[in-house]
């Protein structure tokens, strides 16, 4: 299939005489990577967390592109053979569509040894072609000052507003990771399997009356800042971050059945440049990574950080948290979506 | 001889075509029909018209092409309807204050997408300063209404974002007509309402069409104000979208990439043939 | 007539208080003193104004945005106008039938125009660069200029230009002293909506977003995936003065009729 469209843009190419042209913005190599990051703080804690040791310790330069993980992957999907990009940041579910591309290489503890101190399930999450450095947890997040006894559980979450004590804000399928931390995670915890999600579909069509839908992280905070609604499901690190901004009447529950651990991918394209392992080494470093999570309130993933007092307190430990099985959904996610599409809307 | 002459000159006219045309056909033809390509193929990479089969046999999916075209056109009726006397009143009345009408016209366009959405939520909110103002400040209402998500909000901000470009789009051929006949018109005994219907209106029509195939082939294509503010429409731009974001599905976003470039194209040749037949 | 006039003004009153409201909230939480964005306000500060100038991304990709917005306003205009002028004066189902074709790009969800043009671009070897930024944002604001300033010379009579030939004028002259002016509010409403088009473009720009060249939406984007601060709206309100700004420059510079009446 590649090889028909690849024939095809070649000889368009040939056709409109645009050949002599290629290979024009032939990217810095050498002593230069490209890295991604999402922007604002985020952005900040990576220059500070992990370029500026990578860049103390090669003396090599790295550059970051902001952006988000389906551009990243679109990019290097466009040209394999001489990825734009070095270092990607990608979604767990992204990871594994990548991973099964064959974009990506290989991750061992011989090109970085740090990687020996990332529980073994996040690499195999990631099918062996890259790991999880940072995680966060899907909760329930709920105002204070409207709902003063929050649903703990998932199962009390879905009984109380159907029967219209709350209006929750839930996500909406147009947001990526919603299968997964959304989807995937009441229906586990309502009984359901990858191959059963009538559970699923059965709260919400009891709960339909009373939901309104977030396409995006800012929706939500927006949602319950504004009254539309009174809780909902939400992050526990974007919560966080909310209490530090000054938001004082917020707070999240961790429901009793486990909130889906939504983690953040590492991958090397195949191609980049060699440096690229040094830098993912300094991301998986432990002190590197506990700073990483100090400014950003998400756990992290080597082991041997140990959290602040007031981290501590607010990180979700990974045992009270389920890892949703990423390469299983990926199998049914399509169906999952074509379902939600025609009984939920989009 | 004259012939030739004629149809040199006839050929050097059409050389003003030809860089539009060529770029268009390099760089937007070429990189859909790569892409489209996909649509095509069979998973063991032969030939395949079953995904545009299985698309167009599938009640739900017809459901989301109507509802995709009857969206448009309301968004269209609606913003053509409202700009009309606004183009009017900013090309023949505004005088000195057309530059804040043009400036309070762009403004919405310049304003991000997300804040222009965050702004649409503090006034609707359940909890919002209209229904605060509905409920609270003039008791007209016992509880708030539900805004958000209701087909009516997302039209209103679909128009929002759209009808500066029929407004401008009227305005700039209203301000090309000849006062002339208008005045022409009214000595000739005709009142300033049957001079409006029936020398400035058909006089305007190209500026109506543009305005009105502008917003039209916009709103067809658009998604981000629907995913923002819901509203419960199911349309084939907020399906695409999905498909790059959620699932990935890139063979069934190019079927559905091309089924409504069809239909855009089909609905455009449509009002371009009633334009011309209008004549100006 | 006085009915008629209270009754047009009242409308269009009516009309821009839809148009301004939501705008109005956004201008005003981006002069908020709380660190987050939330209506009703605390209390003012400019402290999120400040944020723009410390954070460099903005500015840098502010700078892009800007260049690529008049960058693909101008080719949109040198490839646009020709092909419009041709247009409007043919009159045969194949000139309706080019006219459909060259303004298609409108009507195309641009998240596609962006990722299939990523494919294509990566092919021709042109990669994630300003120049293919260029070029696929040339591709989507064409269709205005060709389309407006189409509407507008439509409606001159082909006689104005007949008279100035006849009176010994070349073609050239012709274009520069007749036509020009003629179609200048079509091109100046095209380039509006043409560089407004650019500036505001998120999903075309978002495939081609690199180390060296983002643009302020995509920007604006990542920075909102973690953090809802109020230096997005600072950012929107400052984006307002800037159009301010440039419509008063327009106006000193070629006077308030030609120019934003016109449009």
């Amino acid at each position: 299939m590649r090889l028909n469209r690849r024939t095809f843009l070649g000889t368009g190419a040939a056709a409109t005489g645009l050949v002599g042209l290629s290979g024009l913005p032939l990217r810095a190599q050498g002593s230069t990577i490209n890295v991604t990051a999402y922007g604002g703080v985020w952005e900040q804690a990576i220059r500070d967390c992990f370029v500026a040791p990578f860049e103390a310790k090669t003396g090599a330069t790295a550059t970051v592109s902001l952006g988000g993980p389906a551009q990243w992957l679109a990019q290097v999907e466009a040209s394999p053979e001489n990825p734009p990009l070095d270092v990607l940041i990608m979604s767990p579910d992204l990871a594994v569509l990548a991973a099964e591309g064959d974009l990506m290489d290989e991750f061992t503890v011989e090109k970085l040894p740090n990687l020996a101190n990332i529980p073994q399930e996040f690499t195999d999450a990631c099918l062996g072609k890259g790991t999880y450095f940072d995680y966060g947890v899907g909760g329930i997040t709920y105002n204070k000052q409207i709902v003063s006894e929050p649903p703990r559980s998932f199962a009390d979450f879905v009984e109380r507003v159907a029967s219209g004590e709350f209006i929750a804000s839930v996500p909406s399928i147009s947001y990526g990771p919603t299968t997964v931390f959304f989807l995937w995670a009441l229906n586990n915890a309502l009984g359901g399997d990858v191959d059963n999600t009538d559970p699923f579909f059965e709260a919400m069509a009891k709960m339909k009356d009373n939901l309104v839908f977030w396409a995006g992280p800012n929706d939500f905070f927006n949602h319950l800042a504004s009254g539309e609604a009174d809780l909902g499901i939400y992050f526990d690190g974007r919560t966080w971050n909310h209490v530090d901004e000054g938001v004082d009447w917020i707070d999240f529950i961790n429901p009793e059945e486990g909130g889906a651990m939504t983690a953040v991918a590492i991958q090397k394209p195949k191609n980049a440049s060699d440096l690229a392992w040094d830098y993912l080494n300094e991301v998986l470093d432990a002190g590197n990574q506990a700073k990483f999570a100090e400014i950003l309130n998400y756990g992290v993933t080597n082991t041997q950080v140990e959290y602040s007092e007031k981290l501590a307190s607010r990180v979700t430990p990974l045992s009270e948290a389920n890892l949703p099985p990423y390469a299983e959904i990926a199998r049914v996610r399509n169906d999952w979506v074509d379902r939600w599409n025609r009984e939920i809307g989009m | 001889m004259p012939n030739l002459v004629h149809l040199s000159a006839g050929a050097r006219r059409a050389l003003l075509l030809a860089p539009a045309l060529i770029f268009l056909a390099v760089f937007f033809v070429m990189p859909l029909a790569d892409n489209s390509a996909r649509s095509f193929l069979a998973e063991d990479g032969g030939f395949t018209l079953s995904r545009y089969a299985d698309f167009l046999t599938d009640r739900f999916y017809l459901g989301v092409i109507a509802e995709t075209v009857i969206l448009s056109a309301v968004v269209t009726l609606i913003s053509v309807v409202i700009a009309y006397p606004v183009a009017y009143v900013l090309v023949r009345k505004a005088g000195r204050f057309s530059g804040l009408i043009v400036f309070l016209l762009i403004a919405p366009l310049l304003t991000s997408i997300i804040m222009r959405t965050f702004g649409w939520q503090v006034l609707f909110a359940r909890r919002g300063l209209i229904n605060q103002w509905l409920v609270t400040d003039l008791g007209l209402l016992d509880a708030p209404l539900r805004w958000l998500n209701t087909p009516g909000l997302a039209i209103a901000a679909l128009v929002h974002v759209l009808v500066p470009f029929a407004v401008l789009s009227i305005a700039s051929v209203l301000q090309g007509v000849d006062r002339r006949l208008e005045e022409g018109a009214q000595m000739l005994g005709a009142s300033k309402l049957r001079t409006f219907f029936e020398v400035t209106l058909p006089l305007t029509t190209d500026g109506i069409g543009t305005g009105a195939i502008l917003v039209f082939m916009i709103a067809n294509g658009s998604f981000v104000t629907l995913v923002l503010l819901g509203g419960g429409f199911q349309t084939l731009p907020l399906l695409i979208y999905q498909q790059f974001n959620t699932t990935r599905d890139f063979a069934l976003a190019s079927t559905m990439s091309t089924i409504l470039l069809v239909i855009a194209l089909a609905c455009l040749w449509l009002q371009l043939r009633l334009l011309r037949r209008q004549g100006v | 007539m006085r009915f008629s006039d209270i009754a047009l003004w009242a409308f269009t009153i009516a009309f821009f208080v839809f148009m301004i409201l939501p705008i109005a909230v956004v201008v005003v939480i981006s002069f908020t003193s709380a660190g987050y964005a939330a209506f009703p306000i605390p209390g003012w500060s400019l402290k999120w104004f400040a944020r723009i100038f410390e954070y460099r991304p903005f500015i840098d990709s502010l700078w892009v945005s800007l260049q690529l917005g008049v960058v693909a306003t101008v080719a949109s205009c040198v490839l646009g106008v020709p092909a419009a002028l041709y247009l409007s004066r043919a009159r045969s189902g194949w000139a309706t039938a080019i006219t459909t074709f060259l303004l298609s790009p409108l009507s195309m969800p641009m998240i596609v125009i962006g990722f299939a043009s990523l494919f294509f671009l990566s092919a021709l070897g042109f990669g994630v660069s300003f120049l293919s930024l260029a070029i696929v944002h040339t591709v989507i604001c064409l269709p205005y200029v060709i389309r407006t300033v189409t509407a507008v010379y439509r409606a001159v009579p082909p006689a104005y230009e007949e008279a100035a030939q006849i009176l010994g004028a070349s073609r050239l002259t012709t274009f520069r002293e007749v036509t020009l002016p003629l179609i200048r509010p079509g091109i100046a409403a095209g380039s509006l909506f043409s560089f407004l088009t650019s500036f505001d473009n998120l999903p075309v720009s978002y495939f081609f977003g690199s180390a060296q060249t983002t643009t302020l939406p995509v920007v604006m984007l990542a920075y909102m995936e973690h953090q809802f601060d109020p230096s997005i709206a600072a950012l929107s309100t400052l984006q307002l003065l800037l159009a301010i700004v440039a419509l008063v420059v327009a106006d000193r510079l070629y006077g308030i009729e030609k120019m934003t009446v016109a449009t």
